[in-house]
């Protein structure tokens, strides 16, 4: 009977959704006027910001309190759940997964390990960025800690989580820092294409200005604030 | 791949119905997965590789793990 009220009012909420959006996407060829700082974006982004990949452009550059907020939406959860699932146990597996499935693992870590560290590099060049590649290093702790079944005893399981959150912590205060080097030099605040100081030119490593750096920081404290969420749900109780 | 595109969006609405309203919670859980995957086919249709990635990475990664292991911890069904 329940279910059948929340279907009626997913029902109800599509129609109104649709409603909305009718004329939107009937006068569509109207919607190039509409869309001015897009067209900005796509003919002077890359001379603007430096990095090929409009996205993280826009996301980093143009954006960047938008990102600014993500992280510290992270930082709180992080925060909330160090302080409330304290880990008491380490976690133990009960050799469920079989030599198969632990040896295939073991031969994919390093490369996941080495895919997410390229995609923090690279972001500012290609798909990819600090999220996605954090989470994808976070992913592997998770797969470590789920085949291997990590049994660490009560104070050494505490140190290893501290250091780890210490790691998070910093990498925040370095993505505030360097979003800071803006006002220091007369700019907004995590502006990185005005400053003038795109090393090299757009399409190579080392290009894009504060860019990389900002995909650096949010890349580490992504994946090491994602492992401590982990490992202290985990290991309650 | 207009039609591609409209097939995908039927399976992402059955899917996503399907993950809502079984009662097994392993069934939502596999329901979602696959409500992910069409979308990330969808994102990639659609030229999105960026939000692909993250869809991939985010959604049938980590979620998918997280919540079999919430599952295992508060032992549901599973």
């Amino acid at each position: 009977m329940r279910k059948g009220y929340i279907v009626v009012l997913i029902l109800i909420l599509a129609t109104l959704l649709m409603i909305n959006l009718v004329p939107v996407l009937s006068n569509f060829n109207n919607l190039n006027s509409l869309a001015t700082s897009s067209q900005h974006y796509i003919e002077h982004g890359i001379e603007e910001t430096g990095s090929i990949n409009l996205v993280t452009s826009i996301l980093l550059d143009y954006r960047g309190f938008d990102t600014l907020g993500e992280t510290i939406v992270i930082f709180i959860v992080v925060s909330t759940i160090t302080v409330l699932a304290v880990p008491n146990l380490g976690y133990r597996n009960d050799n469920i997964c079989s030599p198969i499935v632990k040896q295939s693992i073991s031969m994919i870590i390093p490369f996941l390990y080495l895919l997410g560290f390229y995609l923090i590099a690279y972001g500012h060049l290609s798909p990819g960025g600090g999220f996605t590649g954090g989470v994808l290093i976070a992913i592997t702790f998770i797969l470590l800690a789920v085949i291997f079944g990590v049994g660490y005893i009560k104070a050494e399981a505490r140190r290893e989580l501290i250091s780890r959150s210490l790691i998070e912590n910093l990498a925040a205060l370095g993505f505030v820092i360097s979003g800071m080097v803006g006002i220091a030099a007369g700019y907004n605040f995590l502006s990185s294409g005005q400053l003038g100081l795109s090393f090299g030119s757009p399409g190579n490593l080392v290009s894009g200005g504060l860019i990389p750096i900002f995909n650096l920081m949010i890349g580490i404290k992504i994946g090491a604030g994602m492992s401590v969420i982990f490992s202290h749900l985990i290991k309650e109780e | 791949m207009r039609i591609m595109l409209y097939i995908l969006l039927l399976f992402t609405l059955i899917s996503a119905f399907y993950a809502v309203l079984t009662s097994n919670l392993i069934n939502s859980i596999i329901g979602l997965s696959i409500f992910s995957f069409n979308l990330i086919v969808i994102f990639l249709i659609l030229q999105a590789p960026d939000v692909a990635l993250a869809e991939v990475i985010i959604s049938s990664g980590i979620t998918t793990v997280l919540f079999i292991i919430t599952l295992d911890k508060t032992g549901g069904s599973l």
